[in-house]
């Protein structure tokens, strides 16, 4: 068999497509292009300046707009990671009229990202919103976020009224506030609460954009994906998709938490860039002892190391870590890690939704462990009896709550493993009276089973 | 016609009383706390039909969720 010159450069690897030099860029700085535009202090961009910078909705019909999520590969920026083109492709091989969710939650407590984008630059989030819903063929929208004082939902309902005075050829704008609570941010909680009301993850055979609470085909798309899929539409999928690295489509937003000189920074990577590339632009200048990559149910990576792997799917899985929802959570030397994971899952453990038997009965006695390490009262098999109890929970629940702090809890054991033989011989280490790094909220007693503190 | 049945517990509504263990103990396991997991998550042999049957009308929750469909049944060997 002979192989055409076409199909040849096809199975070419994926490392000769050309990769965007690095640049990283903050709100309204040099080296952004989606967080391009006003400074931070100017507040919310107005449609005006908005139309100014990026001209009209491209006037694409659905056919157009389906290639460009094809030819971009858009991947979600929630946390999963999965391509917003197959979402919409299942939802239109389905019969029924689909539902259209922008999910503006960002459960993620230590995350700005989303927020930022709905504060500062609302019109590109909602021309995302509208080039989505033309693609699915939909003429309503529902904007939904967490209720509380953190919620983006007043910006974006201000941005609303900006465009459906300036007649925008827009979908009908819905607004939708859920219970603030980790898990109500999932995507099937947030389908279930704009459905009937109560935001838990839900079971299902089937993905959401078959078949979703309401029985119609759902997309929930998160706000940076969209956010993305405006920019993608300006300057084409091709164009877009260079700006990436070759196993990560795109420019990427990430915010930095912990030990670093402005906690809550966001960036704009774009280009195959380094965590220490990040770092240093969020103005570090040695790595740190640890990096917590991807959000509370993410993976800590050595410092030395995440300062030089590029913040790149690829380069990521490699150390075991996924983009998720773009946090980088920076661990000091002087910092005891055991200490701060246990404040995690403890956390994580209270926010479970009370629904699946081994979330409820699991996630408490990882956090007791890991407390119990911290705090070097645990004996030597007890580092054992966590793995088992880790691989218990793993893949229990109906939502992947439960498979989040299992991978933190073996990314804890796995990278302080040092750490953890210090703590059984010696006890709690210099670093336990360390202020606490993460901004981790405090954790509720017990897992909130009452349907009511769902709704 | 054969059927294939697929099998799955619903984690949500699973509260452990694990009776499809006792029906379907070759594809049931059970953890720590007692919630099933399933590892054998499609059957087609008429006694394992049986068992998953006889699993899914137990289960006090409905937790034991079986879906069937008839697998056409194979063609003999040089007709058509």
């Amino acid at each position: 068999m002979t192989v055409t010159p076409d199909l040849a450069a096809a199975v070419t690897p994926s490392t000769d497509r050309p990769v965007a030099p690095v640049r990283i860029g903050a709100l309204g700085g040099d080296g952004a292009l989606v967080l391009s535009g006003p400074a931070a202090s100017a507040g919310s961009e107005e449609l005006r300046g908005h139309r100014s910078r990026w001209g009209e909705l491209p006037p694409y019909d659905g056919v157009r707009i389906r290639a460009l999520l094809r030819d971009s590969r858009l991947d979600g920026r929630g946390g999963a990671g999965f391509p917003l083109g197959r979402k919409v492709e299942t939802a239109r091989l389905t019969p029924g009229r689909p539902v259209l969710i922008v999910n503006a939650s960002e459960s993620e407590p230590e995350s700005r990202k989303d927020r930022v984008l709905c504060r500062h630059r609302p019109h590109l989030v909602l021309d995302g919103a509208a080039l989505l819903a033309r693609s699915l063929g939909v003429d309503e929208v529902v904007l939904h976020a967490h209720r509380s004082a953190r919620s983006p939902i007043g910006a974006l309902s201000l941005a609303v009224v900006e465009r459906v005075r300036a007649g925008e050829p827009d979908p009908t704008w819905r607004l939708s506030e859920g219970p603030d609570r980790y898990v109500a941010g999932e995507s099937s909680a947030v389908a279930s609460f704009v459905d009937h009301g109560e935001g838990r993850p839900r079971f299902a055979t089937r993905p959401l954009a078959v078949v979703g609470p309401s029985g119609r085909p759902t997309v929930v798309a998160n706000v940076e994906t969209l956010t993305q899929l405006s920019v993608a539409a300006r300057i084409g999928a091709v164009a877009w998709n260079a700006l990436g690295a070759p196993s990560s489509p795109g420019p990427r937003l990430v915010t930095l938490a912990g030990a670093v000189p402005h906690p809550g920074q966001v960036l704009e990577l774009t280009g195959p860039g380094t965590i220490g590339d990040l770092l240093a632009a969020g103005g570090m200048t040695n790595p740190p002892a640890a990096v917590l990559v991807g959000g509370f149910a993410g993976t800590w990576v050595r410092g030395d190391e995440a300062w030089q792997t590029p913040f790149t799917r690829e380069s990521l899985h490699c150390v075991g870590a996924s983009p998720g929802c773009g946090l980088l959570g920076v661990l000091p030397h002087d910092a005891c890690p055991l200490g701060e994971t246990a404040r995690i899952v403890r956390y994580l453990a209270g926010e479970s939704a009370g629904q699946c038997g081994s979330c409820v009965a699991g996630l408490p006695r990882l956090a007791d462990g890991l407390e119990a390490l911290a705090a070097g009262t645990a004996r030597r098999r007890s580092v054992g009896k966590l793995s088992a109890l880790a691989d218990a929970v793993l893949g229990s629940g109906a939502c992947a709550h439960p498979d989040g702090v299992v991978r933190l809890v073996r990314s804890t054991l796995g990278v302080f493993g040092d750490d953890v033989v210090r703590h059984l011989a010696g006890g709690p280490c210099r670093g336990s009276d360390h202020p606490p790094v993460l901004a981790v909220p405090d954790p509720r007693t017990s897992p909130a089973t009452d349907g009511a503190a769902w709704r | 016609m054969a059927v294939t049945v697929t099998v799955r517990i619903d984690p949500t509504r699973c509260r452990g009383h694990a009776i499809c263990a006792l029906f379907f103990a070759d594809g049931v396991e059970l953890d720590q706390w007692g919630f099933g997991r399933v590892v054998v998550d499609s059957v087609d042999s008429a006694r394992s039909v049986r068992k998953v049957r006889r699993a899914a009308a137990a289960c006090p929750n409905g937790a034991f969720l079986v879906s069937e469909r008839a697998t056409p049944e194979p063609r003999p060997v040089g007709a058509g």
